[in-house]
């Protein structure tokens, strides 16, 4: 955790827009790589490094399945990636109320 | 997954939360990373059901509304065969234009939701296949034209009824359980206005129902 209680690995604009998008996803779904990109709007390396960080840390999963042109990359968000979120999305909420209230 | 050299590192907070102009992401940034980024994502995956709610409404009334026409009066009654073929051609485009729509705000989602999808197509494929054998078992079994008619407006928003209701358990989805219910209580309905007045007791039920859903849809997903 960073010292406001935040935790890093969602904390970066990039990482925060790819973990919010695969949480707005049904319960079970995933996200093909090409669409994530588009909505996220980062080059694919970039995109690469932010989900294998995410992976690291067992937020998100990525499963690869056929070969060549039918490759599909597909990326979801685990359980423990949306209790993260949440986790995250309470206490951001605690560092606005206190901002206001100070 | 294949990478590049990872961009971010460093104590605390990494470079990479560092906003575009290379000021730390603050909390208020944060949240609003969260309300815009959530809201298109919502709004990017969700079909528009209102479009093909209006599609199938209109289909509906306009089809069915035009075999009602073709069909009345009829001494003896022998069916509506021209309109008949309009009437599938309607419906077929309508449904390839509702499908279309359908996997624009699908695209690349996989998962449950995909495997769901299969099965609603197959349960609605199977559904008027069978109408179809029960209205060939019907005819052999030496149904009468009137019989037949009723059958043939009747049986595919019975279909279509139970599709919904059938959806509806799926997604606890309220507003397309009472869409599910009144087509099938429209198609059991309409079967006693004779083989011409069916086709517009169903045009106007489930067309009308359907216009009504595409109105207030939006609205009651908000409530």
């Amino acid at each position: 955790m960073s010292q406001d209680g935040l935790d890093p690995v969602i904390h970066a604009p990039a990482r925060l827009r790819i973990v919010v998008t695969l949480a707005a996803l049904r319960d079970g779904d995933d996200l093909s790589f090409t669409r994530l990109q588009e909505l996220i709007g980062l080059t694919p390396g970039n995109l690469i490094t932010h989900l294998r960080k995410l992976e690291d840390a067992g937020y998100v999963t990525s499963e690869k399945n056929g070969s060549g042109v039918t490759a599909r990359t597909s990326v979801a968000l685990t359980l423990s990636g949306r209790a993260a979120l949440e986790r995250y999305t309470t206490v951001l909420r605690q560092l606005l109320d206190s901002a206001d209230q100070g | 997954m294949n990478g590049t050299a990872d961009t971010t590192g460093g104590a605390g907070m990494d470079e990479a939360a560092a906003t575009d102009d290379g000021s730390p992401m603050g909390a208020a940034e944060a949240a609003a990373i969260i309300r815009e980024t959530g809201q298109r994502a919502r709004q990017q995956f969700r079909v528009s059901h209102r479009v093909t709610f209006t599609i199938w409404g209109f289909g509906l009334l306009l089809g069915y509304g035009a075999l009602w026409l073709a069909a009345r009066g009829q001494r003896p009654f022998h069916g509506p065969d021209p309109a008949a073929f309009a009437t599938v051609v309607l419906l077929a485009n309508a449904s390839a234009a509702a499908g279309l729509l359908s996997a624009r705000a699908e695209d690349g989602v996989g998962g449950l939701s995909a495997v769901r999808q299969r099965i609603y197509f197959l349960s609605v494929f199977a559904g008027l296949a069978a109408m179809f054998a029960l209205e060939g078992a019907l005819v052999r079994a030496g149904a009468g034209r009137p019989a037949i008619g009723v059958f043939e407006a009747s049986a595919p928003v019975l279909v279509a009824g139970l599709f919904y209701v059938i959806t509806s358990a799926v997604w606890l989805d309220w507003p397309v359980l009472g869409l599910g219910i009144w087509l099938v209580v429209a198609a059991a309905a309409g079967g006693f206005a004779g083989p011409a007045g069916v086709w517009g007791v169903d045009a106007l039920a489930a067309g009308l129902a359907y216009l009504v859903m595409a109105v207030i849809e939006p609205w009651v997903r908000q409530s």
